[in-house]
């Protein structure tokens, strides 16, 4: 197996039973993504890109086939170990932001290091540093709700970026602003990804997906690399 | 996550929802007030029970007569004149009788109780004179009208007077003049019946003759020599009541001070053992109050939980985020429980209830309400960090 490959799926076979039937949202999908890479998943709404990003990101598990994340084979983890790989490996990113409304911006990009229990001052620092980075330097006290949805979005970028994962993962995450916002949130993927970062993002929009470097094809629960 | 920010995290939940939080922790305020409340009474009632006999020897006999009986015999003054005679293993006896009347002094006038009895009466109870003298054995063959009264009616009829005036007036009882010859010192607690703090003694046959009738309610209070003489003293005194009353003896009834002292601790502490239950409930009902609570938090921030287990947490750190809430609500409950008993103990004077403060209690109200907020609090806590982080993160 390639050394370089950061995800590396082979055979993903995803089904929800829904009541006697089975509905298959992912048949047999493989895709690798290799250090350094910007890959867009392009699809159509309900081709399954989302579930394939839960299972990339180890939110959700897969009925069958094998997943390695940086070499590890993640089939066999348990729940905790998940938890740690979550926190250390990814950076996830929603479309709907999924920041904690009761945390200031800078307590929500501190969590992912808290989590991995360091000191809160060091955690301080860092978190600074990296709102500073996504253009926020000027907002951290705020809190969710007391921010615009773009402000939203680069917090939870940040918080993504924090931990220094391997891989930046973000879901549709320009689909809840505006075109001129989500052209600025874009741009900064583009920046994250000339400074180093692998970054693999979904949308169903064309001119995003063209500013990726490589293409995934999701439709009906079938991955065309 | 390190304690102290899943503390931080705790602290803030608990800011963000300070009404209803108050709601959780009233349960266990009230629970823990009432394991407070039910200590200081036990310990009260306990209390009580020893002030009543701690003046009353152990080796003290109660002779009454058994009411319900077909043929109501009544003890009389040659029952004690035949226990005095015959029963060796009685040092002392009396006899006694009670009822009601209205006493008069001055513009003031009141029911008070009454007890007939003669001069062994103060030794056997151990009787403390503040003022004068008790009634003796000429004060009841030449039935004076003669009258010791007890602290509280000191207080209630003679207002206005110097304690030191009290003796050598006149008060009226039932109509009829007696002179106040003692006073005596406050009790604390009342014997069998009548309560001499609240009462009035006369000699035997005038509260006989003047006051309570023939027919009245007589008792006779014997002294044992010892205490190992007491079972004794029952066998000597049955004898001899059946042949003065002629093999009616079963009309009466024999009790010893010892056994009523069991008695009455053993009610106490019954009365302590329901109280605590009562608690008990109160604290379970609490509990389960702040587990509902908890059930709802648990479902109201289920996306909460699914984003911490997204961005890394563990199973420990939700449990311990949501168990940690349960205690903090039931501690800080209980505290308040502790400071709310701390208020209201010192207004209970104003009942009849007497309740003893300690530490004991404290501690008790505070280690209840945690194990209560522990216990109820784990059942959720552990349901939110079971959550799978897919479902709780797409929960709307
Ligand atoms: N928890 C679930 N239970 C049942 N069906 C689901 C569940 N999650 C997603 N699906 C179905 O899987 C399909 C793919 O969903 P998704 O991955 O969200 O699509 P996309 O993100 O491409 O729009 C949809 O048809 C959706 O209804
Ligand atoms: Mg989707």
């Amino acid at each position: 197996m390639d050394q370089e490959n950061i995800i590396y799926m082979k055979d993903i076979v995803k089904a929800y039973k829904m009541g006697s039937n089975e509905l298959v949202v992912l048949k047999e999908a493989s895709l690798q993504v290799k250090q350094g890479e910007f890959v867009a998943i392009l699809g159509p709404s309900g081709s399954g890109k989302s579930t394939l990003m839960n299972i990339i990101g180890c939110i959700d598990v897969a009925n069958s086939g094998e997943y390695r994340l940086s070499g590890q084979n993640i089939d066999a983890k348990s729940e905790d170990e998940l938890s740690a790989i979550r926190n250390k490996e990814i950076g996830f990113i929603f479309q709907k932001f999924n920041l904690l409304p009761k945390y200031t911006a800078l307590h929500n990009v501190q969590m992912p290091l808290l989590l991995r229990g360091l000191d809160r001052k060091i955690a301080y620092e860092k978190a600074k540093d990296v709102l500073e980075k996504v253009g926020l330097g000027d907002r951290t006290e705020h809190k969710p709700l007391e921010l615009s949805g773009g402000q939203q979005q680069r917090v939870s970028i940040a918080r993504a970026l924090v931990g220094d994962p391997n891989i930046l993962l973000a879901d549709e995450p320009t689909g809840a602003l505006d075109s001129q916002t989500g052209k600025e949130i874009m741009d900064l993927f583009l920046k994250l990804n000339e400074q180093g970062n692998t970054i693999v993002i979904i949308t169903h929009d064309e001119e995003i997906a063209k500013k990726a470097k490589r293409i995934i094809h999701v439709k009906d629960g079938h991955v065309y690399q | 996550m390190r304690m102290i920010e899943i503390f931080r995290a705790v602290l803030i939940n608990i800011k963000e929802n300070k009404f209803k939080v108050f709601l959780t922790s009233l349960g266990i305020i009230v629970g823990a007030l009432t394991i407070i409340l039910v200590i200081g009474i036990g310990k009260g009632s306990q209390a009580n029970v020893q002030d009543q006999f701690q003046r009353l020897n152990v080796g003290t006999l109660y002779i009454m007569p058994n009411f319900g009986g077909q043929t109501t015999e009544t003890l009389g003054v040659e029952d004690i004149e035949a226990i005095k005679e015959e029963a060796p293993s009685v040092s002392n006896v009396t006899i006694m009788v009670s009822g009601n009347a209205d006493v008069n002094y001055a513009k003031t006038s009141a029911s008070v109780s009454i007890a007939g009895a003669t001069e062994d009466f103060q030794n056997i109870n151990n009787l403390v004179l503040a003022q004068g003298e008790f009634i003796n054995n000429d004060h009841n063959e030449d039935r004076k009208r003669v009258a010791v009264i007890g602290a509280e009616i000191v207080t209630m009829l003679f207002e206005e007077e110097a304690d030191s005036e009290i003796v050598g007036k006149d008060i009226i009882i039932k109509g009829k003049r007696y002179e106040v010859i003692g006073v005596l010192e406050r009790l604390g607690g009342s014997m069998q019946g009548f309560n001499p703090d609240e009462g009035i003694i006369v000699p035997y046959d005038v509260a006989e003759k003047y006051i309570v009738g023939k027919k009245a309610r007589t008792r006779v209070m014997a002294l044992a020599k010892d205490i190992d003489h007491v079972s004794d003293a029952i066998d000597e005194i049955t004898q001899i009541l059946s042949k003065v009353h002629k093999g009616k003896s079963d009309d009466f009834r024999i009790r010893d001070a010892g056994s009523s002292l069991v008695a009455a601790q053993d009610s106490a502490k019954a009365m302590t053992l329901l109280l605590m239950s009562i608690a008990t409930i109160v604290l379970i009902v609490g509990g389960i109050g702040i587990m509902n609570v908890l059930f709802v938090s648990v479902k109201e921030r289920t996306k909460e939980i699914g984003i911490l287990k997204a961005i890394g947490a563990r199973k420990k750190d939700i449990l311990l985020q949501f168990l940690l809430e349960s205690i903090v609500i039931s501690t800080s409950g209980g505290v308040i429980g502790i400071l709310l008993s701390i208020m209201i103990m010192p207004l209970m004077k104003y009942t009849d209830i007497r309740v003893i403060p300690s530490f004991f209690g404290y501690g008790m109200g505070l280690v209840f309400s945690v194990a209560t907020g522990t216990f109820f609090g784990y059942y959720p806590a552990m349901k939110a960090a079971n959550l799978k982080p897919i479902d709780a993160l797409n929960y709307e």
